[in-house]
């Protein structure tokens, strides 16, 4: 016959083969591909941080005073240094070479710095030695050059933010120096003697509009015999800590100006080791505390009681541990990370929340001066023989550890640990909560709801339709059943929130009595029915008509609840059950509840888990049937002990594979929820699942952000537990179907 | 099973050489050793498991469909090896032709089953399609039935005249040697006399081998018969001498229906 | 009777009660969203009603339901007029009622903002644009109205020219920043060029403009004044008015005009006030489109690897493997696939393409952003599994011996997959094809995180080359239930709008998946043939 044509058809044939199975390959790989993906963004949220040496560099001029500050802009181009002249010396950070100086004029000739201070962003506090307080600040600011083919150069300045006159003491060991944002400018000398003096300024408007200086100015005394070894002062003013050789730690309230308030007095340790270095960690809640065993802690003020306003310092975290005393901390201006030095020049870099030590930094030469970088991704130090290292920092996420995800975590401003998800808030140093595990437990609560409503009717209304029910019929139902599957959840959730959830808020004693009344009215209908059954006409309802025959039941009883329920809540909950509820039982009532879930998602269940078990229940041989029947079993009896064992693999497999379902269900936990973390088992109110956090959070996270890993994470989560829960599902069935092997 | 009761024959349009198949490491052939007769009807028959089937789906090397088989020794189709890796296994099927024991025709109308192995080779010319299904289908004794109803569905016909319109199908692309596996093991009696009997006619122009469980079958419709026993060939000669006076007492056995 | 319970007969009225139950709520669904979704668009009587303080009120009356404490029964209307009052609703108690009458001459105004007006005529400030002298003061309304309609016609149609320039303008500013970014010095001929065509579009934008708010003027000049029922009196300017009508007078014949008219609205219109009036045209657009893209990835893959997997991979360990991993697939939830579809589209291949061919413009992201194309991939991802499963049933469906008659025929593997197996499995294929695409309808958590929007600002498609703009945002019914319904300001006048799309929804996809079931059951019986 036609050769040409064989040919081709045989050459068809090869090609076919190729891209069939080249295309199957690929979507079957895609597939794979999605898990590895989500997974593979997950990932850097454990990845060990790493800090790569930048540069390496002697200081530009030998300096010949010491260098009593360092700092480096955002980008690592620029460092520079202080000296006891108070000249701020820039280098750039490739070989070290100097560019400019910036003296921040002494107040007096030849005055040289006593002691400095560093303060939050790029700022220092410096103590001259006449006495004199000043507050200087670094600015860089990045500059796009036009001629320069806009290339970023970065220019930089230094600005004096306040001046703080002499108090006419001796000069102190050490000063601070702030100003708050009214303001406020406050001094903190601390004198020989073990003596604080405090100095405030207040600055306010009187009416006529003219500025008025009120200056205030007192001693504090450490109580008892007692040297303090280390001092911290919030951005504020507000509030000053102390850290003393005997181990105490203090805390002054100064808001008040002029009437500064001790406020704690504690024993930091039970041993009464020495205090050696204190700093207030970013958004100036917590305090870390350093100490002669090298040991990093932080502590805030908690309640003592319940609710008592009275709050003590108390030790939340406890970060990693030096093998020599601590000499200072600095805090990270990014996020609750701490630096810590210890007296054998070791950089410890802890994150608070997490409590994870992230890196050790400077194992060849001891370091003694050292910053952040502003953005907090670089690191800045100096050793002892003044060469400076530059760190550039790969450390994404340092606030997430599988504690803060799954365990209970003491966060800022809380009484004790808890597990929380708020993921963002408006100001820039609040603490991420990130704990999966209320959603984990909103996800599991919402399924179990859901499944209690739905299992019993899909399976009793599987078993019926495919034993009982007249064929006819069934040709009808299971169709209808399959086609309610496909209403989309978008629709279930809008009707459960804005229809059935102030139905049910109306009528919540309705509610608890049609639970009651349901079954009881089957019963009497039963009952009934015993003695009119063996009229003629009504017999023919027992060929499969029962359901039909039972609906007007279940209406009337609804109906009747309905009528009746608000006179019970009159009679035994005075009226409103809501309020009872809450007064009595101590839950709120949440108009979008579990209620209303278990009713939207059982619904959104029901279809699937019906005709799983339906197939299976139908695929069983009727020669099984015919042979229990013969036997004299009744048709109950046959279901009961022929059919439903033959058919439970099927029938376990759709309660599991509707289980998944209710776990990945999005959109109507998203609109019949209230959407709150919380962790109780209250049916009365709503939860916050994985799947519709992800859906509200995900379009504010900020791509390769902590969130938007965290999120994917619980994407994985959902997905491992829809994807082992369908696999035990096929597994356990494919088993037990080599054991009822029948069908 | 040392010796083997087989006979010579000359001219045979398929020889099978010590053949060996197995399925999956399990032999299911040892050692077959046949040679089929031009334009004759040769029965395989045996009880069931026995490798007929098998056999027989080797000639076709409808086999290969089955993943992890390994088939040793050599078929020979008029003198050349149909187990070589340049065999054309699509230009084999069309020179040995097959009929199933479930008839199979496919859900379309009766002339596009009979013209489908002419579509698939290309042949578009509408008379030598008209001719061809006039010519198998009277081949198949089908035409006087179904003459006016070409164009209905293949499904509409009854189970006999499906099974016709399978031969029809095969011989309609002019195989040498139409195989047979149980074509009649799903029909009722009348059916099955009207397809044996076409058997009879088309040994006229085609090689003919069928597998069979009827031993009054094999005996009404073939010339020759193979007998095999747990994958060996027992027996092997005409049918009439077979069936009259086995040479081996297996054969007898089986004939005489003391087991199988 | 003892028996009886022992054979179990009551346990067999449980399980019917279970099942009457199941399908009562299915039903009860069906039915509330029917009521409320098809009601919405019949015109309502306005009912006026004196009240004991002597104030009067006009309104459409919505339910009546017992006070919480206490005897009696409370009504709420919806009274409009949201400019004047604030409140579109009010409840009132029947005991306050003294008087309930339906005057005639009440009219609805459905407004293009602040929703409908209730109340009567006054007068007409129309600028001679009909002569209300032969004929009364409400069908000159109607008359000058429909001038204005058209008034407004051609206003609109400059406002497409209008939009057409503005793409030209941006494309060109594009075509600049591209040139500068590829470092083409400012007088090179092609940045010349471009600067010309741009000052001449810009020309033209500008007297465009210039003309359309003359336009716009003159047609804003026509007003009239009304009256709420409590005599307070309002201008309200012709061109604001989208529809004016006298529900208390309309006949049956005029009511089912009005509710045609409102569903043509309802398909073709453009969506107004925050979406809770208007038409829902470009969200059925989009969802009719986003169907499309995705089928045209999902079928040919899902068929492709059922191909595959049924007919030519080799059964075993691995197969099986993958068939179990394909069935999970369909079960794994649609946010994950959404994340997956953010991750890997939207920030991998869309942040790639972007890197690729627009990086002139970055960090504004063209790809890089959700899109309808990768909504559709995603939700093509989601539904592989469906037409895979589906596929794979329909040819596992065809006896083997079919595949052998074929193949003995000395058909190749392709001839007998093309002719014979994928003719046969043809219904089942489209059974899961129509399941994936009515799953598609309905789903909504991929497309939040994937690129839908509340309101788009331009189809996926116009007339603007290259006409098939697949990195836009796009409209989704789904999508729009759950927004008017939960993120609009006034819920309560949203609602009606979100039955009405919950209804359309729920037609597009029970329609789709009753033809699919249909089509499977039908494709059940057709391989029983045969004499076995």
């Amino acid at each position: 016959m036609n050769e040409r044509f064989r040919i081709r058809a045989k050459r068809n044939d090869r090609i076919a083969k190729w891209v069939i199975t080249l295309g199957g390959m690929l979507v079957i790989f895609s597939v794979v591909f999605i898990l590895l993906l989500i997974t593979n963004t997950t990932l850097p949220l454990f990845q060990k941080p790493s800090a790569d040496i930048f540069a390496k560099f002697l200081l530009p001029k030998e300096p010949t005073q010491e260098v009593l500050a360092i700092g480096v802009d955002e980008y690592l181009e620029t460092g520079f240094f202080l000296d006891r002249e108070g000249v701020f010396n820039f280098f750039e950070n490739q070989q070290g070479l100097a560019t400019d100086q910036h003296s921040s004029s002494p107040p007096a000739e030849n005055a040289e710095l006593a002691s400095v201070e560093s303060v939050g962003r790029l700022q220092y506090s410096l103590l001259w030695d006449d006495g004199t307080l000043t507050l200087e600040q670094v600015n860089f600011r990045p500059f796009f050059d036009e001629e320069n083919n806009n290339r970023r150069s970065i220019v930089h300045s230094v600005t004096r933010k306040a001046v703080f006159p002499s108090s006419n003491e001796d000069l102190p060991i050490m000063s601070m120096g702030r100003v708050s944002s009214e303001g406020r400018l406050t001094r903190v000398d601390h004198l020989s003697a073990e003596r604080l003096m405090v100095t405030q300024t207040v600055i306010s408007e009187t009416l006529l509009g003219d500025q008025e200086e009120e200056h205030f100015s007192e001693v504090l005394e450490l109580p008892g015999q007692d040297a303090i070894k280390a001092l911290a002062l919030n951005n504020q003013g507000t509030e000053l800590y102390a850290g003393t050789e005997a181990g105490y730690l203090l805390r002054w309230s100064l808001s008040e100006a002029g009437g500064a308030k001790l406020l704690d007095h504690i024993q930091a340790f039970t041993d009464g080791r020495e205090i050696t270095a204190l700093t207030l960690v970013f958004g100036d809640y917590s305090l870390a505390v350093g100490d002669t065993q090298g040991q990093v802690s932080t502590w805030f003020p908690v309640r003592t009681e319940k609710n008592s306003a009275r709050k003590i310092l108390k030790r939340i975290h406890t970060l990693s541990k030096h093998d020599t005393a601590v000499i200072d901390i600095q805090p990270s201006l990014r996020n609750k990370s701490v630096l810590s030095l210890g007296g054998d020049g070791f950089l410890h870099l802890d994150h608070m929340t997490s409590e994870r030590h992230l890196l050790d930094l400077g194992n060849h030469v001891p370091l003694f001066q050292y910053a952040f970088s502003t953005r907090g991704d670089g690191l800045i130090a100096l050793t002892e023989e003044s060469r400076a290292i530059i760190w550039k920092l790969d450390n994404p996420h340092p606030e997430v550890s599988w504690k803060t995800l799954f365990g209970k975590v003491w966060y800022e401003g809380y009484d004790e640990p808890a597990y929380v998800w708020q993921s963002s808030s408006a100001n820039d140093d609040f603490e991420p909560k990130l704990s999966l595990t209320p959603l984990i437990f909103g996800t599991l609560k919402g399924t179990f709801y859901a499944m209690v409503f739905a299992v019993p009717l899909a399976l009793f209304g599987a078993i019926y339709t495919s034993q009982f029910c007249r064929p006819r019929l069934r040709e009808i139902i299971k169709p209808t059943v399959e086609i309610m599957a496909a209403i989309p959840t978008v629709i279930i959730g809008f009707l459960a929130a804005l229809w059935l959830a102030p139905l049910i808020e109306e009528s919540l004693g309705a509610v608890f009595l049609s639970i009651v009344f349901v079954p009881v009215g089957l019963m009497l209908a039963i009952i009934i029915w015993q003695f009119i059954r063996r009229n003629d006409p009504l017999k023919k309802l027992e060929r499969g008509y029962e359901f039909l025959a039972i609906a007007p039941v279940l209406v009337l009883s609804i109906a009747i609840a309905t009528t009746l329920g608000p006179m019970a809540e009159d009679l035994l909950f005075a009226g409103d059950l809501k309020q009872w509820l809450f007064e009595e039982a101590g839950t709120r009532y949440d108009p979008r509840n579990c209620i209303v879930i278990a009713f939207a998602m059982g619904f959104a269940v029901i279809p699937i888990i019906f005709t799983i078990a339906e197939d299976s229940l139908s695929n069983v041989p009727p020669a099984l049937k015919a042979a229990s029947l013969a036997c004299g079993a009744s048709r109950w009896q046959t279901v009961w002990r022929v059919i439903l064992p033959s058919a439970s693999p099927g029938i376990f497999a759709g309660t599991m594979i509707g289980f998944g379902r209710a776990v990945g269900e999005t959109m109507i936990v998203l609109m019949a929820t209230g959407n709150t973390a919380i962790m109780d088992l209250s049916i009365f109110n709503g939860m916050r699942p994985l799947s519709s956090n992800i859906a509200v959070e995900i379009p504010e996270a900020p791509h390769g952000g902590t969130l938007y890993r965290t999120l994917f994470l619980s994407a994985v989560i959902l997905f491992l537990m829809t994807f082992v829960v369908n696999t035990v599902a096929e597994v356990i069935r494919q088993r037990l179907r080599k054991k009822y092997g029948r069908f | 099973m040392s010796e083997i009761a087989t006979i010579k024959v000359t001219d045979p349009v398929i020889e099978v050489e010590n053949l060996d198949f197995y399925y999956s490491g399990s032999k299911a052939l040892h050692g077959i050793n046949l040679g089929f007769p031009r334009k004759h009807v040769t029965a395989l028959i045996g009880p069931s498991g026995c490798g007929k089937s098998t056999l027989l789906r080797c000639f076709n090397r409808m086999n290969d469909l089955i993943d992890n088989i390994d088939v040793q020794g050599h078929v020979l189709l008029n003198g050349n090896d149909i187990y070589t890796s340049s065999t054309d296994v699509i230009e084999l099927r069309r020179r040995v032709g097959m009929v199933f024991q479930k008839s199979n025709p496919f859900p379309k109308s009766i002339y596009e089953n009979v013209i489908f192995g002419l579509r698939i080779a290309g042949v578009k010319n509408k008379s030598v399609l008209d001719e061809t299904v006039e010519r198998s289908l009277k081949g198949a004794a089908l035409w006087e039935e179904v003459k006016d109803r070409l164009n209905e569905s293949a499904l509409s016909l009854s189970g006999g005249q499906m099974q016709r319109l399978c031969i029809a199908r095969a011989i309609a692309v002019n195989p040498e040697i139409i195989l047979m596996d149980e074509p009649c093991s799903a029909l009722d009696p009348k059916s099955t006399a009207r397809v044996e009997e076409l058997i009879g006619e088309l040994r006229e122009n085609y090689t003919i081998i069928i597998v069979t469980h009827n031993m009054q079958q094999a005996g009404r419709v073939s010339d020759y018969t193979a007998f095999l026993y747990e994958g060996f060939l027992v027996e092997f000669g005409l049918t009439e001498k077979m069936f009259m006076k086995p040479r081996k007492k297996q054969t007898e056995d089986y004939i005489t229906g003391r087991f199988g | 009777m003892k028996t009886y319970w022992r054979t179990g007969e009551p346990c067999v009225w449980g399980t019917g009660a279970a099942l009457a139950a199941t399908l009562l709520i299915a039903f009860i669904l069906i039915i509330v969203v029917m009521i409320n979704g098809l009601g919405v668009f019949w015109p309502a009587p306005l009912e006026e009603l004196h009240l004991k303080d002597g104030s009067t009120l006009l309104g459409e009356r919505i339910q009546r339901e017992p006070v919480h404490d206490g005897e009696g029964f409370r009504r709420q209307y919806k009274i409009a007029n949201r400019d004047l009052y604030g409140l579109d609703f009010r409840w009132i108690d029947e005991s306050n009622i003294v008087d309930v009458r339906y005057p005639d001459e009440a009219i609805v105004l459905e407004r293009e903002e602040h929703g409908d007006f209730f109340g009567y005529l006054k007068s007409l400030d129309t600028v001679d644009l009909v002569f209300a002298a032969d004929i009364d003061l409400y069908q000159s309304l109607l008359a000058s109205h429909r001038k204005v309609s058209e008034m407004r016609e051609a206003v609109e149609q400059v406002d497409d020219e209008i939009s057409k320039l503005s793409y030209k303008l941006e494309k060109v500013r594009r075509n600049l920043i591209k040139a500068e970014y590829q470092g083409l010095a400012k007088n090179n001929p092609k940045v010349l060029e471009l600067k010309r065509n741009q000052a001449i579009l810009q020309d033209d934008f500008k007297h465009l403009v210039e003309k359309q708010n003359q336009n716009v003027a003159a047609m804003r000049v026509h007003k009239a004044v009304f009256a709420d029922t409590n005599g307070q009196e309002q201008q309200i300017i012709l061109a604001d008015m989208v529809r004016i009508y006298q529900p208390n007078q309309m006949g049956l014949l005029g009511k089912s005009w009005f509710y045609a008219g409102k569903l043509k609205e309802l398909i073709l219109g453009q969506p107004r006030e925050s979406n809770t009036e208007g038409g829902l045209f470009p969200a059925i657009f989009g969802t009719v489109m986003l169907i499309f893209v995705m089928s045209l990835f999902s079928f040919p893959l899902g068929v492709i690897a059922a191909i595959y997997l049924r007919e030519y991979a080799r059964e075993g360990m691995i197969v099986r493997l993958v068939r179990i991993a394909v069935n999970n697939l369909a079960g794994i939830p649609s946010i994950v696939y959404g994340i997956f579809g953010l991750g890997f589209f939207v920030y991998g291949v869309g942040g790639a393409i972007d890197q690729m061919f627009y990086p002139e413009i970055l960090p504004t992201p063209t790809f890089g952003t959700g899109g309808i194309l990768w909504a559709s991939l995603t939700l093509a991802l989601l539904t592989v599994p469906v037409v895979i499963v589906a596929t794979e049933g329909a040819l596992g469906a065809i006896p083997r011996e079919i595949r052998e008659g074929s193949l003995a025929l000395g058909a190749t593997k392709f001839q007998t997959l093309m002719r014979i197996l994928l003719p046969m499995s043809s219904p089942g294929i489209m059974t899961g094809l129509i399941l994936a695409m009515a799953r598609a309808a309905g789903e909504v958590a991929p497309l939040m995180i994937t690129g839908v929007v509340k309101l788009a600002p331009a189809l996926p498609i116009d007339g603007n080359f290259p006409f098939l703009h697949l990195d836009r945002k796009f409209m989704h019914l789904g999508f729009h239930i759950f927004d008017i319904g939960f993120q609009s300001p006034n819920v309560e006048a949203a609602k009606p709008m979100v039955f009405v799309t919950t209804l359309l929804l729920v037609l597009i996809v029970l329609t789709m998946s009753s033809i699919a079931i249909h089509l499977r059951n039908k494709m059940k019986k057709r391989y029983t043939f045969g004499t076995f």
